[in-house]
């Protein structure tokens, strides 16, 4: 029973393995990590919550082959990111850039942070505040302390 | 004096949170600024769709204002909006396809050049034919360059070949009078 369920396990995780696009070849295995790497980071123009590795738009497909063909020409990942930037926009890859309209994206939860820290420490101030009792009131909490006793 | 401040504050932020998704219902995620905007027109060479000795450049656009529909007979969307661009032709619009295809990538058909053209010559006479004539985009080269993410979509290209406008999705005659139209005008030197 063991020994079946190892077995299938085996199976499975080589179906896995042979699963990966033997489509585009590549000179260097160097070259390929990048394919793939870029394929997982640009984003298709068409089906925008998908990668252009997870997309079978058409459009998914061409970019696919331009990414294989500009690696292939050995571009650098900047150099194809930007090629794709030029034609669709910053939209096209997962990292916004840092500008004066995306900058929120950063500073909104760090302003999140501080203001709360803030809101910690003026509240710590009145809660260390020393109570004051009179000599009826501290005669009443001993009392009540000796009870508990 | 404190105690209502924690009460508003939490207030307004959600006023603010609620204004901002408020917004986000109407607006279009596909809505996003062309990068080619007021730049040349890439450069290519490409064959006719029907006389593939033909061929045009860049160049072909110098001249005159051109609208650039992006279509292919497979795209239903392009279908639907073939009547009115061939409307816009009649008012005297040039007009050029940049024929988009799948079908001769082995990727998602087979068919041979001359079944496309006798597919279009079809869809063009049962539908209307605006087309002053097609530039067959083989391998989806320059759509690429264009920024083009399907079909239908249709591009405004001045006198001197640079790109004014670029719409994705069907051309109507809301999209002419809200989005085109301004521009077509002021390009023909003719404001109305």
């Amino acid at each position: 029973m063991k020994l079946l369920t190892i077995f299938s396990l085996l199976i499975l995780f080589a179906g896995g393995v042979s699963a990966t696009e033997d489509k585009y070849q590549f000179d260097t295995e160097a070259q390929q990590n990048l394919f793939f790497e870029l394929s997982k980071e640009l984003r298709c123009p068409k089906c925008q919550n998908q990668n252009l590795a997870d997309s079978d738009a058409m459009i998914a497909a061409d970019l696919k082959r331009k990414v294989h063909d500009l690696v292939k020409e050995g571009q650098s990942k900047e150099q194809v990111i930007a090629y794709m930037k030029q034609r669709y926009g910053d939209f096209v890859y997962y990292q916004p850039p840092v500008n004066s309209m995306t900058i929120w994206l950063w500073l909104l939860p760090a302003l999140f942070v501080l203001s709360g820290l803030l809101w910690l420490l003026m509240n710590r101030k009145n809660t260390n505040a020393d109570v004051k009792l009179d000599s009826a009131q501290q005669k009443k909490v001993d009392e009540l302390l000796e009870r508990d006793e | 004096m404190k105690k209502w401040l924690v009460f508003l504050l939490p207030l307004l932020a959600f006023g603010v949170l609620l204004i901002f998704l408020f917004q986000g219902l109407f607006s279009d995620p596909r809505e996003h600024k062309s990068s080619l905007l007021e730049q040349p027109m890439p450069a290519f060479v490409l064959p006719d769709l029907m006389q593939p000795e033909r061929e045009y450049t860049q160049d072909v656009f110098a001249g005159k204002v051109t609208l650039l529909n992006v279509w292919g007979v497979w795209c239903i969307t392009c279908a639907i909006e073939l009547p009115y661009l061939t409307q816009l032709q009649q008012e005297g619009k040039h007009i050029v396809g940049l024929y988009y295809d799948q079908d001769i990538d082995p990727d998602f058909g087979l068919k041979t050049v001359a079944r496309v053209q006798q597919e279009v010559t079809q869809k063009l006479a049962q539908l209307g034919n605006p087309y002053a004539y097609n530039i067959f985009d083989v391998k989806r080269n320059l759509s690429l360059d264009l920024g083009v993410t399907g079909a239908p979509e249709t591009f405004l290209i001045d006198q001197q070949g640079h790109i004014r406008l670029h719409h994705i999705g069907d051309l109507n005659p809301r999209v002419w009078r809200n989005k085109f139209e301004p521009v077509y005008q002021s390009l023909m030197g003719q404001p109305e």
